[in-house]
C-alpha cells in the first residue's frame, strides 16, 4: 500500500480588504508554514493575490493572526493542523 | 485692525493669530492681532502643538472650562491652503470640560481654507457674550451679531441658515442645542463633521456663541512652489496605494468584525469584548441593504467617508467604527436601522458618539444593578437609546444626568460604580478594549486627553507581532511613545492620520515637506524633538491644571476583570502601573510623569507673545 504524505489543511478567515478581494469571508489552504498557505490562496484567489500577497508574503498593508492570538507575518511560521489563520488590514484606525 | 505692521511672514504662516473678547458685544468687539514669531511657530507648528502653547500663554490651564476666561482656539497650520492631501484641516484647543485637561479635536475642509485665508494662524475667542451670538472673521473684519433665532438649531440646520444669511461663500464652525445646554460631550460641527471629542462645544455655547463664521481672501506664500508641488502629487499618488485602500473602500467601520473577531469589540460597556450582533450591523452588511455613498474632505484624495442611507426620515449618515461601536455593540444594540438612526441624532445634537454612546452604556449596566432607577433604559433595547438621546439633547430628565458624562454620573451615583465607569480622566474609552490590546491600555492611561485612539495610535503596536497584546512588558512603552509623538505631529502639521501607512519613514518625509513650505532647514531629527515638546507642552497644561500620577490609569474593570469572553485578556495594577512608568522613564520624565525642571516645553507657558502687536 503506498504511502502519501498528507497535505495539511487550515482554516482561513477573511477581513476587509482580504475578504473584498477574495469575495468569500471563509476558505480552507493548504500548507504547514504561512508563506504555503498565501501561496495557496495566492494561486486561487488571484484578485487576493495581486492586493494583498507578494509571493509567500504579505504585502505590507497586511497582516495575519493565528486564532485570534498572536500576530504573525514571517513565512516560515509553523502552523498546526486544525490552525485558523485570519488575514486582515494592518491599520486599525478608527 | 491691518497687518501692514507686520514682519514678513515666514513662508506657509500669516505670522499672527487673531484673539476676538466676545463678551464686548456688537457694538464694538476687540479683536487683537498677535504676532506670532517665526522660533515660537517653529517649536509648536500648528493645530494641537501651536493651540497648545497659546493655550498656556493664556493661562486658559488654570481657568473653569466654563467660565468666560477659558480661551478656545481654532488653529490652523502651515500645510492648510496648500495643494498637500488632506492638509485642510483645523484644531479646536481648550480646556475639556468633560475632563478639566487640555482638549484638542480636530476636523476637516472649508472652515480650515477660509479660516486661514482671513490672514490668521489661529483664531482665538475667549469672554462670554450677552446673548446667543455669532462670531463673524470677514478678513481682518470681525463682527458679534445676535443669533437668537438659531436657538435650538441642529448643526446641519444652523449651517444651512447661515450660509442663507450670510452667503456661500462664508465658513462655518457650529455647535447644536447640547452646545448651548453645555453637555459635557458637545462638539463642534463643520459640514457635518466634527471636532467631536471631549466638549468643545460645550466651551462655545458657555460663551453664547453659536457659531464662528469665517471668509478671507488672504493667501500664504510658499518657500519652494515646485518642489511643493512635486510632494503634493506624490503623496497623492501614494494615497491612493493599499495603505489607504481599507478607508477608501470599506470606512473605518469594517473594524467591526475584525475587532469582534479578536474579541476587543467593547461590548454591554466592556463586560464583553465579542458582539452576537456585530454581522447584522457591519457595514458589509449594511451596504447590501442600504444606498452607499463616498464623501471626503476638501483637498482628501482617500475619501474615507461611507455614508448610509436612513430609513426614517430619509437621508444618510456618515458612518465611522466609532459610532457603530458605540451606539451598537456597547449598549447591545443589534438594529442597523436604530444604529444609523442615533448616529445621524448625535450629528444635529452636536455630541461626541463615543462619549454618548458610552455614558448611555453605563447608565443601562446602573439600572441592571439597581443603582439607576430608570427601569426603561435597557441593553439591547434601541428605542431607549434614541429616548436617551433626546433626553440629553433636551436637557430634561435623566438626559441632565447623562449630559455629564460617565465620571460625573458614577460620582453622583457612588456606590463603587466608578469602577465600571468607562472612562479615563473622565473621557469614555473608544472601541478598543484595552484588555486585548495593552500597549493600547498604557496609551490611554497615559494620554493627556484621557482615553483617545487619535492622540495615541498604540494599538498598531497591537496589531504586529512586536508584541503579545494580551501581555505586553515594559518594552511596549517605547513604542507607545512612539506612535504618540507621531500622533502629535500629523495633529500639528496637521496631516489626516489615515496617512499615516504611505510614510516609509514618517519625520524625514514631513521634514521634507515643511522644508518646501517655510523654507527652514528643519530635519526630520528636529521634527522628533518637535514632536516631544508639543506632548511635554499638554503635559504641561494638565499639570498647571492640577493633574496628579493618580489620574494615569484605567477604571478598575479593565484592572480587576477580564472580559466574559476572553479570559486570557487580563490587565492588572501593577502591570499597569510598570508600563506607565516605563512610559514617563521613556520620556525623560520622573518615573510618577512629573516633569523635570528643564522640560522642553518650559517656554510655552511664557513665550513672550506681544498682544497687540500685529496691529489691531
Amino acid at each position: 500500500m503506498p504511502i502519501s504524505a498528507s497535505v495539511m489543511q487550515v482554516d482561513v478567515e477573511l477581513f476587509g480588504i482580504p475578504r473584498a478581494r477574495a469575495g468569500t469571508s471563509k476558505t480552507t489552504a493548504e500548507g504547514s508554514c504561512l508563506g504555503d498557505v498565501l501561496a495557496d490562496l495566492a494561486r486561487r484567489f488571484p484578485a487576493l493575490a495581486e492586493a494583498c500577497i507578494d509571493g509567500r508574503s504579505l504585502r505590507p498593508s497586511y497582516t495575519a493572526n493565528l486564532g485570534g492570538r498572536r500576530f504573525v507575518t514571517a513565512p516560515e511560521t509553523p502552523l498546526l493542523e486544525g490552525e485558523t489563520v485570519l488575514l486582515l488590514s494592518v491599520d486599525a484606525g478608527g | 485692525m491691518s497687518g501692514e505692521n507686520v514682519k514678513k511672514a515666514t513662508p506657509g504662516y500669516h505670522g499672527r493669530y487673531l484673539r476676538i473678547d466676545v463678551s464686548s458685544g456688537s457694538a464694538s468687539p476687540v479683536a487683537r492681532a498677535v504676532a506670532l514669531p517665526a522660533d515660537f511657530l517653529r517649536k509648536y507648528l500648528g493645530g494641537s502643538g501651536l493651540g497648545t502653547a497659546l493655550l498656556l500663554a493664556e493661562g486658559t490651564a488654570t481657568a473653569d472650562p466654563l467660565s468666560p476666561a477659558a480661551s478656545l482656539a481654532f488653529v490652523f497650520s502651515p500645510l492648510v491652503g496648500s495643494p498637500l492631501t488632506t492638509s485642510a484641516k483645523f484644531a479646536v484647543v481648550g480646556k475639556s470640560p468633560l475632563t478639566e485637561r487640555i482638549n484638542d479635536s480636530l476636523a476637516s475642509s472649508g472652515f480650515a481654507l477660509a479660516g486661514k485665508r482671513t490672514g490668521h494662524d489661529a483664531l482665538l475667542l475667549t469672554g462670554r457674550a450677552a446673548e446667543l451670538s455669532i462670531v463673524v472673521v470677514d478678513d481682518d473684519q470681525v463682527r458679534i451679531e445676535p443669533a437668537g433665532e438659531l436657538a435650538g438649531l441642529s448643526t446641519r440646520e444652523t449651517e444651512r441658515r447661515l450660509r442663507e444669511r450670510l452667503g456661500p461663500e462664508f465658513q462655518t464652525a457650529t455647535i447644536g442645542p447640547a452646545g448651548e445646554r453645555l453637555v459635557r460631550y458637545a462638539t463642534i460641527s463643520h459640514d457635518g463633521r466634527h471636532a467631536g471629542r471631549g466638549g468643545s462645544g460645550a466651551v462655545l455655547g458657555a460663551k453664547n456663541i453659536k457659531a464662528l463664521v469665517v471668509r478671507g481672501t488672504r493667501r500664504v506664500e510658499w518657500a519652494d512652489p515646485p518642489q511643493l508641488i512635486a510632494l503634493a502629487k506624490a503623496l497623492s499618488e501614494k494615497s491612493f496605494g493599499p495603505a489607504t485602500a481599507k478607508y477608501r473602500e470599506l470606512g473605518t467601520a469594517t473594524n467591526l468584525l475584525t475587532f469582534n473577531r479578536l474579541n476587543v469589540l467593547p461590548t454591554r460597556n466592556f463586560q464583553q469584548g465579542s458582539f452576537a450582533g456585530a454581522a447584522a450591523i457591519a457595514p458589509e452588511q449594511l451596504s447590501v441593504a442600504r444606498e452607499r455613498t463616498r464623501s471626503s474632505c476638501a483637498a482628501c484624495t482617500i475619501g474615507c467617508e461611507h455614508l448610509y442611507g436612513v430609513k426614517q426620515g430619509g437621508g444618510s449618515v456618515r458612518l465611522e467604527y466609532e459610532n457603530l461601536f458605540a451606539l451598537g455593540p456597547l449598549c447591545a444594540v443589534d438594529d442597523p436601522d436604530v444604529v444609523l438612526e442615533a448616529s445621524r441624532r448625535c450629528d444635529d445634537l452636536g455630541i461626541d458618539t463615543i462619549s454618548a454612546g458610552g455614558t448611555i452604556a453605563f447608565a443601562m449596566e446602573c439600572v441592571e444593578r439597581g443603582l439607576i432607577d430608570e427601569p426603561w433604559l435597557r441593553f439591547g433595547d434601541g428605542e431607549s437609546m434614541l429616548r436617551a438621546l433626546d433626553l440629553i439633547g433636551a436637557g430634561e430628565g435623566l438626559g441632565r444626568r447623562l449630559a455629564e458624562g460617565s465620571r460625573r454620573l458614577a460620582r453622583e451615583i457612588g456606590q463603587g460604580s466608578i469602577e465600571f465607569a468607562p472612562q479615563v480622566k473622565g473621557l469614555e474609552i473608544p472601541g478598543y478594549d484595552p484588555r486585548g490590546l495593552q500597549t493600547m491600555a498604557l496609551g490611554f492611561a497615559v494620554g493627556t486627553r484621557g482615553a483617545d485612539h487619535n492622540r495615541s495610535g498604540a494599538y498598531e503596536v497591537d496589531f504586529s507581532d512586536a508584541v503579545d497584546r494580551r501581555s505586553v512588558g515594559p518594552e511596549s512603552a517605547v513604542l507607545a511613545v512612539e506612535t504618540e509623538d507621531k500622533a502629535a505631529l500629523m495633529d500639528s502639521l496637521i496631516f489626516c492620520k489615515f496617512l499615516r501607512g504611505v510614510f516609509v519613514d514618517f519625520f524625514a518625509e514631513s521634514a521634507e515637506i515643511l522644508r518646501a513650505v517655510t523654507g527652514w532647514d528643519v530635519s526630520a531629527g528636529e521634527l522628533r524633538q518637535t514632536a516631544q515638546r508639543i506632548v511635554t507642552a499638554k503635559k504641561r497644561f494638565n499639570i498647571e491644571a492640577g493633574w496628579t500620577p493618580a489620574e494615569d490609569t484605567l477604571p478598575g474593570r479593565m484592572l480587576n476583570e477580564s472580559p466574559s469572553d476572553d479570559p486570557r485578556a487580563r490587565l492588572t495594577h501593577e502591570r499597569l502601573s510598570a508600563l506607565v512608568e516605563a512610559y514617563n522613564t521613556a520620556r525623560g520624565w520622573t518615573p510618577e510623569g512629573w516633569l523635570p525642571a528643564d522640560d522642553m516645553a518650559r517656554d510655552a507657558a511664557s513665550p513672550g507673545l506681544s498682544l497687540g502687536a500685529a496691529g489691531t
